[in-house]
């Protein structure tokens, strides 16, 4: 610990004090997370374990550095690299209303990071703007690789504190245990919006609540599998007793594709007695969204896994073509990737 | 955040013909022997716990990985058999608590030895010494192996090769090779080569025990990235292993160690099963 003078106390992490420090040698600026070992009942914590093994392989400008990692008896001290601010700070500081371009080049920073952790197979779980660090220089980087548990995803932390739900993608909130990288995806499709209005998209406050948010503005999913076994008739029954997952021939063709969700109605937790809501537009809600970018955040809230787009294809997306063009003069645009 | 892989740490040649127990003078038939017995604890203990297949395989390939950093003689076998559950529970996110583990561990030794089989309470001194080597031994296993603790596996590799080569639907060729990954994780193969080599390993194997022959011109490991020289090895090991058998009593702190180099270890098991036995008896 000798090496490092402590500055001021910067927060509590999930499983520590973090303090901001300085490197007695080199003056080098940096965050220190110290996690307790005295825990009688479980050892190294598991996120901890988690945070370092990952970090410790994935390096990547828009990925915060961890640096090194110090041992003693009592405790565990992470060293990583220093960052001002996080998204829902940095956000709050300009009451919300950041301006378009700042939006497209934290969101390119945020797709190029979480590209990156998908190519090498690692999914974060846990995305949400606290967990997104911001530099003065305006880098993001992906922070917080430890809050992963034990059976999927928590709803509450070992503290008993409830772990946000906002940024949660349908198909876990509805009970799926396959999920993959298409649940990052959701989580960013969520922040994008949040960004651009300065307020989140949904903001449920229980599962079933966040659930039926999302159904609101997304429209109630169609299981497209279910409707096209069921005989016609049948089908035609169902527009006289809607039932939720199941094709209802009203609203365009349009409504239907962005509500399509094969095999919805065989999620383990599929809300079978939810009201049947048709998609809403959602220009009037991200005013200050292009045509460009409302297409992308379509794509990024896919219901269908499957079908959401890839982070990869994502940073090839029409609305940062813009980006491509400032930064084309300066000579090479992908030097983040 | 979970992982979905990163690829396995793999030993130097050196690493490999010299280990650290070797170095500081123990044989290699030892050495061996306390690998093989170590990874049967994981393996027994994993069984009763009721951990997934992943788990157990994690926690040998992380015993086996630790012993080629540090020595039996400076972490004895017991502390990291307990430190690698652990830890493989938490990493492949199946927790268990530290007293089933230790309880389990316990007993299957006790078992092994022939002692009565006698849970610790929970508050006795055995019970402390089991817990603090266990919180040891895992960070000891942490420390030397720099938290590089992902294991990628080749179980589900292999399904999908057989899968390729068409023999999922043979008498025996899938169960074999799979016995032959479990029987592997005794051995260095795990932390000398890649998953896709041991699967084409034991899949080769198993097809020239059944008289099986598969794709030679091109040779059917190509695709699965794998060349012939490793995969003979990977084979030898499986066929190696067969050919020696396990021993139940094996020294598993550093006194017993001691006492096994010096020839008195069986003895003075005996000696502790006699006197617990006859405790069990009078106290019934």
């Amino acid at each position: 610990m000798e090496k490092y003078q402590k500055i001021e106390k910067l927060g509590e992490g999930t499983y520590g004090i973090v303090y901001k420090a300085q490197n007695r040698e080199t003056n080098e600026v940096v965050a220190l997370k110290r996690i307790r070992l005295d825990n009688e009942e479980e050892g190294v914590p598991c996120t901890a374990i988690r945070e370092i093994s990952l970090l410790k392989e994935l390096k990547h400008p828009n990925i915060v550095g961890l640096f090194d990692v110090l041992h003693t008896e009592k405790k565990l001290t992470l060293v990583f690299e220093f960052m001002d601010s996080d998204l829902k700070k940095f956000a709050d500081a300009y009451g919300g209303d950041l301006d378009p371009l700042t939006v497209k080049h934290l969101l390119y920073q945020l797709l190029c990071g979480i590209a990156y952790c998908h190519r090498n197979r690692v999914l974060h779980r846990d995305l949400k703007p606290q967990n997104l660090l911001i530099n003065k220089r305006g880098d993001l980087k992906l922070g917080d690789f430890g809050l992963a548990r034990a059976f999927g995803i928590p709803v509450r932390s070992y503290s008993h504190e409830v772990v946000t739900l906002w940024y949660r993608a349908p198909d876990v909130l509805m009970g799926s245990r396959q999920y993959d990288t298409s649940i990052d995806i959701w989580s960013i499709g969520c922040i994008f919006a949040e960004m651009s209005t300065g307020r989140p998209l949904f903001a449920g406050n229980s599962i079933d609540d966040q659930v039926l948010q999302i159904f609101k503005i997304m429209g109630t999913p169609i299981d497209t599998l279910a409707s096209a076994q069921a005989p016609l008739q049948q089908q035609q029954q169902h527009l006289h007793q809607p039932m939720a997952g199941f094709a209802v021939a009203n609203g365009s063709h349009d409504d239907y594709m962005r509500r399509a969700w094969p095999g919805c109605t065989q999620l383990p937790e599929w809300k079978s007695n939810a009201p049947i809501y048709s998609s809403v537009p959602l220009e009037p809600l991200l005013p200050k969204l292009s045509a460009k970018g409302i297409d992308l955040l379509r794509r990024l809230l896919e219901y269908a896994p499957e079908k959401r787009i890839s982070a990869e294809q994502a940073l090839l997306h029409p609305y940062f073509d813009e980006l491509k063009n400032i930064s084309g003069g300066g000579g090479g645009n992908n030097s983040a990737i | 955040m979970t992982r979905l892989s990163l690829r396995n740490p793999l030993l130097t040649p050196e690493q490999i013909v010299q280990s650290p127990s070797q170095r500081q003078g123990m044989s290699q038939t030892l050495e061996l022997d306390l690998r093989a017995y170590g990874c049967h604890l994981v393996e027994a203990a994993g069984i009763v716990l009721r951990v997934p297949q992943v788990v157990m395989a994690s926690a040998q390939v992380l015993f086996q990985r630790f012993y080629y950093l540090a020595s039996f003689q400076d972490y004895p076998l017991r502390g990291t058999v307990l430190g690698a559950l652990f830890l493989a529970c938490k990493v492949e996110e199946s927790p268990k608590s530290i007293r089933s583990i230790i309880n389990v561990v316990d007993i299957i030794i006790k078992r092994d030895r022939g002692y009565p089989e006698i849970v610790t309470d929970g508050y006795d001194a055995e019970y402390y010494d089991l817990k603090n080597e266990m919180v040891i031994g895992e960070m000891q296993i942490l420390r030397r192996l720099g938290f590089n603790v992902q294991v990628e596996l080749p179980y589900g590799l292999l399904v999908n090769y057989l899968r390729c080569l068409e023999l999922t639907e043979h008498p025996l060729i899938p169960q074999l090779s799979w016995n032959y990954l479990n029987d592997l994780l005794r051995t260095p193969v795990y932390v000398c080569f890649q998953p896709e080599t041991i699967a084409c390993g034991v899949i080769y194997l198993a097809a020239r025990k059944c008289g099986v022959s598969l794709p030679a011109s091109p040779p059917w490991w190509i695709v699965f990235d794998a060349n012939e020289e490793d995969i003979k090895q990977v084979a030898r090991a499986a066929v190696a292993l067969h050919e020696r058998s396990r021993l139940r009593i094996m020294p598993l702190d550093s006194d017993e160690l001691e006492m096994y180099l010096q020839g008195s270890l069986d003895d003075h098991i005996n000696a502790i099963r006699h006197t617990r036995s006859e405790s069990m008896a009078s106290t019934i």
